[in-house]
Order: C-alpha cells, then sequence, then structure tokens
C-alpha cells in the first residue's frame, strides 16, 4: 500500500516543470488569497502583500523542501550540481589541470600496482582448486635449510605412508639434447611422477599423461610435449602421438601434448638464474626401481601435493612430520636432524617477489595520500576566493548540507578526470613496471588492466575525492555570512581559510615524501652494495656458453675430457680470445655440494661428514676467471687420470679446515663417485660469490676436470674486445668439432651480474620514480601553500616594510614559516621511517634498515627542496610595494 | 525569519508536530493550503503559528506517505486551489499519531507537575 502510493506520487511528479508549476501555482494562489484576507482586515495594499510574505516566511526554502519530497530528486540535484560543478571547473583550467594532473599520478601508480599485484599476489593459480595445493620440502634446522629437495628414498616413504594429502608428486628439472629433424635443440625436461598430471587436474590437449607403469625403468621412454615446443618444433601436427624424438640420444615416444595455457609449478627461488627459471619443454616420467630407491641423503625431488578436502595444511604437515621422525629413527645415518616442511603452493610462488611488491604497494597508497593532500591544499585556497559564493548561498537560504553536496560534487568530477587520466597513466606504468620486473616475478605476462583493475580504479577514484575533498568541503561551507558580505567578499587579511590546516596538510606530505624518500634511499644503498660486492673474479670481458654431450655419443669420459680440451684448443686460437676455460658449473648460477673426509679425521657418522660446494675445471679456468692463487700452484697439464689426484680449494675452507695450518699436502675423499681415491690439496685460491651476491661463501673444492670428466661443462672466454663479439666464432669452433652439440645459455658475465641485482634494480627505479614523484608533489604543495601565504599576508608584509623591515627580515618570515612546517614534517617522517623501514629489511644488503647516513641525507635533500620551494613565494614578497600594499587595503 | 517576531504570546510548533495538526485539520473536510493555515491559527487560539511557507513541503510529505489526497478545485474567490483530503491509510495514522500525542503531553505534564499526580 505504502510504496504504491509513493510510487504513484514520484511517478506523478516525474514531469518536474509540471510539478514546479503546480507547486508555484498553489504558493501564489496562497500568497494572493493571504493578501486579500489582510486587504479585507484594513491593510493597504502594500502592507497586505508584505505581511502576507512574512508570514510565508522563506518561499524559495519552502519551494526547495517540497521539491526534496519528489523523490528521486536527489537525481535531479546531482544533475545539477554536476553541471555547476563542471562549469566551475572550467572557469578555472589552471587549477583543474593541476588538480587532475595530480590526482591522475596517484590513481594511476596504484591502478598499475594494484594490477601487478592482482596478477602475481592474488589472482589465484591457475590450476584447478588451486587452495589445496602444497609444495612440500625437507628441512633441517641444523644445517639451516628450510627448503631442501626430497631424497626419493624419503619421497617415497612419506608418499605411500601419508594420509591427509590426495595425492603427492615428485619432479626434477634437467636439460637434455633434442636431435633429429631439423637443428640440434637444448630442451628443458621436467621428470615427473604419473601423478604430477591428476594432482595438478591437467588434461592434456593431445594424448594422454603419465601411466603408473610407465615409472617402471624400460617403460619409460614416453614424453608428453609441452604446448610451445609442439608449435615450435613440430609445427602443432596432430599427428605427432606416438611419433618418435630422440632426447639425449634415447628414442622417447610422444604420448601427449600440454594445453598453451598449462605453467610449469615452478618453486621461484631468489635467483632468477636457477636452473629452474626456464620454461619446461616436455615432460618425462620419472622410473625408479622401488627395490632400489638409490641413496637416502641424495636429496633432488621437488614435491607438490594436493590436500584432501577438509585438511588442514598444518594437520598434513604433522602428519608427514611424525612419518619423518620415524624415518629419522630408522635411518639415522642419513636423515638425522631432517624433518618436512609444508607450504601453500600459491604462497611459494610469490615467496621471493611479495616484500618488494608489498613494498611498492605501500609507495603508491603513499603517492596518493599526497597526491590529496595537494589537491586538498588547492582546494582549501579556492575555498577562500569562493567564500563570498558560499556566503551568498548560505544567505540565501541554502542549507549548509547542499552546498556540503555541491562541494563534494566538485571533488568528484576531480576525482573522475583523474581517475580517467589515471587509467591512461596506469597502463603506462605497468608497461614500465613489467619492462623492469626481473625474471623471477612470477606470471607478469598476466598482468592486465582488467575488469578488477577498473573496479579498482573506480573505488579509489570515490574514496580520494571524499580524501581530499570532504576537509576543503567542510571549511568552505562554514563561512562567516556577515563578515564576509560585509567585507564584499575580500579576503580577511590572513584569517581567511584556515592557515592551520593547511599548514597540517603540509606537515603530512613532507612527512610522507620523507618515508618514501628514505625508502628509496635504502634500496639506492642496498644497489651500490650489491654493484660493489666483489665476486672473486671478473666480471668484464667474459663470454660464457653451456655445452652438454649426450652420453649416448660420448658415454666415455675420456671422449668428454678430449671434446673439451679440442673446444678449448680451438678457441683459445681464436684472434682476441685472451684466456679460455671451462667449468662444471658457473658459479653464481649454479653448483653442487659433495660431503668429503679428510684423512685422520674420522666422523661419528656419515651425517656428520663435512661439505663442500664442487666444480670440476679446465687448467686455465683460475686465470680466464682472473681469480687469485693464494698458494700453492694451479692446475697444469699434467694432471691427468693415473696421475697424483689433485684438488685446489678456497681461502673458506683453508681456514676452516686448517687454520693456522697450511693445508698443502694435506688430503681428502669427495663422496662423487666409487672408488673414492684420496686427493691432495695442490693449492688454495681467493674466495668466489657462488650462488649470489649476498649468500655467504661456503667452503669449496676445485677438480681437475681431466681427473673428474663431466658431460656438462660451460665454457668461458677472456676477450680483448666487447665479449659478446666473440659469441658467434666461438659457436663455430664448436660446431667444428662436433656440428650436431647444441650450444646454450650463451651469456656474458656481465648479464649473469645484471640479472643477479635484477631484482635490488627494479625495486630501486621503482621505489625511487615514486620517491621522486612524492618530492616533486610535495614541493609544489609546499610552494602553493607559502605562495597562498604571501598573497594573504601582503597587506601585514607592506605594513612591516613601512615600518622599516628589511627585504632580509621578509625573506626570512616567510621563508621560516615554511622551513618550521618542512621540519616538523621532517621530524614526523623520520620518526615514521625508525618504525617501517624495520618492515623492509628482508629487501636490504649492505645497510641497515635505519642507517644514519641515508636518513640524513635524505632529509637534508628534502630541506633543500622545500628551502627552493619557499624561497620563490618569499622572493615575490620582498617585492612587495608597501604603498600599494597598504591601499590594496 | 519570523523567530525575532515580537508575538511573545505564540509558540513555535514542535518538530514533527506539523504534520499531525494537518492531518487533524483535514478531518474537518478537504481543504487548500491557505485555509489550513489559517484553521491551525484559529483552532489553536492563535498560539501555534505555522510559517505558512513550512506548510507546503509537509503536505509534499504527507501526501507522498500516502495519508493526504489532493486535487484541483476552485477556491473561494474562484481561483484554482489544490485541494487536499485524508485518505484512509490518513485517519490511522492520525489515530495514533494523536495517542501518541496524548501519551507524550501526559508524561510530560506530570514530570512537570508532580505534586498535582500526587494530591
Amino acid at each position: 500500500m505504502g510504496w504504491w502510493q509513493e510510487l504513484r506520487y514520484v511517478v506523478g511528479r516525474l514531469d518536474r516543470r509540471r510539478a514546479e508549476a503546480e507547486l508555484d501555482e498553489e504558493i501564489r494562489t496562497h500568497l494572493e488569497l493571504e493578501t486579500e484576507q489582510n486587504i479585507e482586515a484594513g491593510m493597504s495594499p502594500e502592507e497586505a502583500r508584505y505581511a502576507a510574505l512574512r508570514a510565508f516566511g522563506n518561499v524559495s526554502l519552502s519551494r526547495e523542501d517540497s521539491r526534496t519530497m519528489w523523490g528521486l530528486s536527489w537525481l535531479h540535484t546531482l544533475r545539477q550540481d554536476l553541471r555547476y560543478g563542471a562549469r566551475m571547473l572550467l572557469k578555472h583550467p589552471g587549477f583543474t589541470f593541476i588538480a587532475v594532473l595530480t590526482l591522475a599520478l596517484g590513481i594511476g601508480v596504484n591502478t598499475a600496482l594494484f594490477s601487478v599485484v592482482n596478477a602475481v599476489l592474488l589472482r589465484p593459480l591457475p590450476y584447478a582448486e588451486p587452495e589445496r595445493l602444497a609444495q612440500v620440502y625437507e628441512a633441517n634446522a641444523q644445517q639451516g635449510y628450510d627448503r631442501f629437495a626430497f631424497s626419493l628414498a624419503n619421497f617415497v616413504d612419506h608418499r605411500d605412508q601419508q594420509t591427509g594429502f590426495e595425492q603427492m608428486a615428485a619432479y626434477f628439472r634437467r636439460d637434455a639434447n633434442l636431435t633429429g629433424a631439423g637443428e640440434p635443440e637444448r630442451v628443458q625436461v621436467a621428470v615427473v611422477s604419473a601423478s604430477f598430471f591428476p594432482l595438478l587436474r591437467v588434461q592434456p590437449l593431445l594424448g594422454r599423461g603419465f601411466l603408473t607403469e610407465e615409472e617402471t625403468p624400460g617403460k619409460h621412454r614416453v614424453a608428453v610435449l609441452g604446448y610451445g615446443l609442439w608449435q615450435r618444433r613440430f609445427g602443432a601436427d596432430p599427428g605427432i602421438l606416438n611419433q618418435p624424438i630422440t632426447l639425449g640420444g634415447n628414442v622417447f615416444t610422444v604420448v601427449g601434448v600440454l594445453p598453451a595455457h598449462f605453467q610449469f609449478p615452478d618453486p621461484f627461488g631468489n635467483n632468477p638464474l636457477s636452473e629452474a627459471a626456464p620454461k619446461v619443454d616436455l615432460l618425462t616420467p620419472m622410473a625408479y626401481d622401488p627395490k632400489n630407491l638409490g641413496d637416502r641423503g641424495s636429496h633432488f625431488l621437488q614435491v607438490l601435493a594436493r590436500l584432501r578436502p577438509g585438511v588442514e595444511l598444518a594437520q598434513a604437515q604433522t602428519e608427514l612430520r611424525a612419518i619423518a621422525g620415524r624415518l629419522e629413527e630408522q635411518y639415522p645415518d642419513r636423515n638425522k636432524g631432517w624433518t618436512v616442511n609444508v607450504f601453500a603452493l600459491q604462497d611459494e610462488a610469490v615467496r621471493a617477489v611479495r616484500p618488494a611488491l608489498l613494498l611498492l604497494l605501500a609507495a603508491v597508497a603513499f603517492v596518493l595520500l599526497i597526491a590529496c593532500a595537494n589537491v586538498s591544499n588547492l582546494l582549501l585556497a579556492r575555498a577562500a576566493a569562493r567564500q563570498k559564493e558560499m556566503a551568498l548561498r548560505l544567505a540565501l537560504g541554502a542549507p549548509r548540507a547542499r552546498l556540503l553536496r555541491q562541494l563534494l560534487t566538485e571533488s568528484l568530477l576531480l576525482a573522475l578526470a583523474g581517475g580517467a587520466a589515471g587509467l591512461a597513466l596506469a597502463y603506462w606504468a605497468m608497461r614500465a613496471f613489467i619492462s623492469f620486473s626481473p625474471a623471477n616475478v612470477p606470471r607478469t605476462d598476466e598482468i592486465r588492466l582488467d575488469a578488477v583493475a577498473l573496479l579498482f580504479t573506480f573505488g579509489t577514484t570515490l574514496l580520494t575525492s571524499v580524501a581530499f575533498g570532504l576537509l576543503p568541503a567542510l571549511q568552505a561551507s562554514k563561512p562567516d555570512v556577515h563578515a564576509t558580505i560585509k567585507e564584499g567578499g575580500r579576503q580577511a587579511g590572513g584569517r581567511a581559510g584556515s592557515p592551520r590546516m593547511r599548514g597540517l596538510l603540509v606537515v603530512a606530505e613532507v612527512a610522507l615524501s620523507l618515508l618514501l624518500l628514505i625508502g628509496a634511499g635504502l634500496m639506492i644503498r642496498t644497489f651500490i652494495s650489491f654493484q660493489r660486492v666483489d665476486p672473486g673474479f671478473r666480471t668484464d670481458n667474459l663470454l660464457t656458453m653451456k655445452l652438454a654431450l649426450p652420453f649416448a655419443k660420448y658415454p666415455e669420459p675420456r671422449q668428454q675430457v678430449a671434446f673439451y680440451q679440442q673446444v678449448i684448443e680451438r678457441v683459445r686460437a681464436l684472434p682476441g680470445v685472451q684466456g679460455v676455460g671451462a667449468v662444471s658449473d658457473l658459479p653464481l648460477a649454479e653448483g653442487g655440494f659433495f660431503a668429503f673426509i679428510i684423512e685422520g679425521r674420522a666422523s661419528a657418522s656419515a651425517q656428520d661428514d663435512p661439505s663442500a660446494v664442487w666444480r670440476a675445471t679446465s687448467p686455465d679456468y683460475f686465470r680466464t676467471m682472473g681469480m687469485r692463487l693464494r698458494r700453492g700452484r694451479e692446475f697444469t697439464e699434467h694432471d691427468q687420470p693415473g696421475a697424483v689426484e689433485v684438488v685446489v680449494i678456497n681461502e673458506t675452507m683453508a681456514a676452516s679446515f686448517w687454520p693456522g695450518e697450511d693445508p698443502i699436502g694435506k688430503r681428502i675423499q669427495i663422496y662423487d663417485q666409487q672408488p673414492m681415491p684420496w686427493r691432495e690439496i695442490v693449492g688454495v685460491v681467493n674466495d668466489t660469490k657462488q650462488f649470489g651476491l649476498n649468500a655467504p661463501t661456503r667452503p669449496e673444492i676445485y677438480v681437475p676436470f681431466t681427473q673428474r670428466p663431466r658431460a656438462a661443462m660451460t665454457l668461458i672466454a677472456h676477450t680483448a674486445a666487447r665479449p659478446e663479439q666473440l659469441a658467434g666464432a666461438m659457436r663455430a669452433a664448436v660446431r667444428a668439432v662436433d656440428p650436431e652439440q647444441p650450444v646454450y645459455r650463451v651469456s656474458t658475465m656481465e648479464q649473469f651480474f645484471s640479472a643477479e641485482v635484477a631484482g635490488p634494480r627494479a625495486t630501486m627505479f621503482l621505489m625511487g620514480a615514486l620517491a621522486v614523484a612524492a618530492l616533486i608533489l610535495a614541493a609544489v604543495g609546499i610552494y602553493g601553500v607559502m605562495a597562498y601565504a604571501v598573497t594573504q599576508q601582503t597587506h601585514e608584509i607592506g605594513i612591516r616594510m613601512a615600518l622599516g623591515a628589511t627585504q632580509r627580515n621578509v625573506l626570512r618570515l616567510v621563508v621560516g614559516q615554511g622551513i618550521t612546517l618542512t621540519l616538523i614534517g621532517e621530524v614526523i617522517g623520520l620518526a615514521g621511517a625508525f618504525a617501517l623501514t624495520r618492515l623492509m629489511t628482508s629487501l636490504l644488503f649492505g645497510v641497515s634498515a635505519t642507517d644514519p647516513a641515508t636518513f640524513t641525507v635524505i632529509a637534508l635533500l628534502l630541506t633543500g627542496v622545500a628551502l627552493l620551494a619557499c624561497y620563490i613565494p618569499a622572493r615575490r614578497a620582498t617585492k612587495v610595494d608597501p604603498l600599494v600594499a597598504l591601499r590594496y587595503e | 525569519m519570523a523567530k525575532e517576531s515580537d508575538n511573545q504570546a505564540q509558540i513555535d510548533l514542535l518538530q514533527g508536530t506539523l504534520d499531525l495538526l494537518i492531518l487533524r485539520t483535514l478531518l474537518l473536510g478537504p481543504k487548500h493550503g491557505h485555509n489550513i493555515a489559517h484553521l491551525i491559527h484559529q483552532t489553536s487560539g492563535d498560539v501555534l503559528r505555522v510559517d505558512h511557507g513550512s506548510l507546503y513541503p509537509a503536505l509534499q510529505r504527507l501526501e507522498r506517505r500516502g495519508w493526504i489526497a489532493a486535487k484541483w478545485g476552485a477556491s473561494e474567490n474562484n481561483r484554482r486551489a489544490k485541494y487536499y483530503r485524508l485518505t484512509a491509510d490518513g485517519r490511522k495514522q492520525l489515530v495514533a499519531e494523536t495517542n501518541k500525542w496524548e501519551r507524550l503531553a501526559e508524561a510530560i505534564a506530570r514530570v512537570l507537575n508532580p505534586a498535582r499526580e500526587e494530591g
């Protein structure tokens, strides 16, 4: 009933013109009747008319109030306000331009970063029910590992005994030569257990995944191709199923092709150069003999798991740890101290990049806040100028809420324009982010401005309009009606608006930008620290290139050595080559550990044997890399199989195991192969960075590759000129020895280095850009407030100068005001920085989160900029002509 | 505006009571705005003062709620005037509001004049 009548009422007044006319007629009739009545009562017509009006009260208010009853009249009002607001904004194009630009900057960077965070951190992984997926690691607190690979035996035991997971799958990555039709090619292979496909719920595009019986040695020569490889190498041939391919010299049958959208669930380590980084080209089944699972201490498997519905991650972890405890008792020799950690796969995927993204998210929020403060300031200044308008409207009976609404509508218009411009900026900023982002940021190809981002932008825009509009609107809508009208709307000397509020905004801006600048400063220091790290070898003029000889073709170690020696000879003969060496694993990029024992120092159990990084090198390796020999000798041509087995160790190893002793002549055994010969230490070389510039140096053992051959080696050439120019000639040298042998990962050492610092560099650049934006906004804010203050104080300054104040005094007065605000802001900002920069500790290197030097320099920089921003209006103040200023009154 | 009036005998209307008075006035039959204003003034013994201007938003409000209905008709001097009449819902509302008002008045009287209650 009620709503029906209400609807009829509202519909009846949809025709606003008629409704208005009827209301006007009603009121007119009323006034006429009243006037007539008054005349009858004996008043003169004039008196009668006046009395009628007085009895009626405020006619326009009555009309306005009646209209608000007409239902959707707010829509009508909104349209009015929008039209009025747009007119006001267009009337002040300078103000509008600056405000919109400022807001566009603030909203744009937020939209861009939100899109990034949404794609990288928030969007679920592209698998069915990704929240149930987990990554499982072995862990050993004593040895400092919280995420270590599984050994096959441990994986099988855990998998068979647990109940909390629907499935567990293991895989490891390797690369192999794909030969046959076309160029030989090095491809990335994932060797996976059969459970891998059902666990991830991957439906192959063609064919099938792996069968459980294909985990049996002998039946495992089948392969599932990645979509990319299938397209690229096999021309997307749908007839590829059941065709043979040659991988590492062995023939595999293609049984399936993965869909295009499939992404291999790599754990994204901190090192973008880790072998896990390149895309997987094809998958083969992991075959093993259940009766002989190999060395329980040999950890090489990544393990994925899918939780059973209703089972919590923690529950599953507890169960696995119980199993690990039993295995520890059962196999103390290999499993002592080992347990298991379970992490959500989603968290693991973004672990390396989350801190940096959160830092940037905070930074863009700060930029938006500063932008809001700036626009607020502009609006406050405008509010002072619009006092007359507001006072008049209030005097004419407009309720304050109506004025507030009008002012907020104007803010909304500004914010919407800013948001629209911000979207364009966001698109550009997003591309910049993607191009900056290092290789270990996952899922960058999914970053786009989508509906979610648009929604975010719209929400931000609305919030922003309130954030910067409310204060000035409250301020503007309560002018002192009497004073303003009496003064004819002239700006009341300095008291108009609220200087205190504008001061507060400046303080906030300064504090926020100081925080941002310090964050950026710390990142710059971090980047410089990285740049200054001495890796222990030269980084300039080195070209590296990786080769892996197929066992099928080079089964004998002798053949492998011969191949590399021939290639080295050919490369050495190339013009511009100053030295050439080969190493099994390039430092910084890769490397493996082996346990060893020292002659005469037996350990209680194999578990307690020390371990060291291990590399096989050619004789010239140290010289080519520019490493320094500390003691003894390098490897020579005479270190051949059959001669005395020798090793060179690094300084850390010498200092750890032979402190104060000469290690030369001591003998060790390395657990790398049977039988284990005693190897004599013949030299000590300087330490190098093995696993990243900020990783601690471990003991390291070098073995001559002639005595311990490896099929896969990296060639390193030291060049006279730019190293990349040698790449073609070096490839040709390899091809001359074996035309079928592919080379891959051709890279200069400098490229490795810049990849190593890509993360800090990206964070530094992005933080730096945001901090500079904040600094500019703050400077503009300070300038605006001071310039406005000077205009407001023209009269006061004129009096001072008339009374004998010098230009210097005036300068000091104005600059003093600005600097006081700046210093207050800086104190607050510094306190905030002390509290907040700790949160970015994990991103820092070589600098403490509260580095006094950074804090001081940044504060000084900001003070300098603020001084400049104050100086310009202050200069203008000194130009005030006392006569003019006084007449201005 | 009218607050600065010199007639101390008149009382400004309490918030929300105008609606009640309008409904009560319309119980006597359809009236136009000018009628209503004067009827309230007269029946209150010239004590209650209504800003005539505040009447029209109130009439719109009541009509919107469906408590009164409006129709154009001819006024005393043959002008076109809008006549308001009480609807069935308006009658119910009037009863409810009147009850509420009486209870309120009684309660306030009791608070202001406790002695009389006891005596």
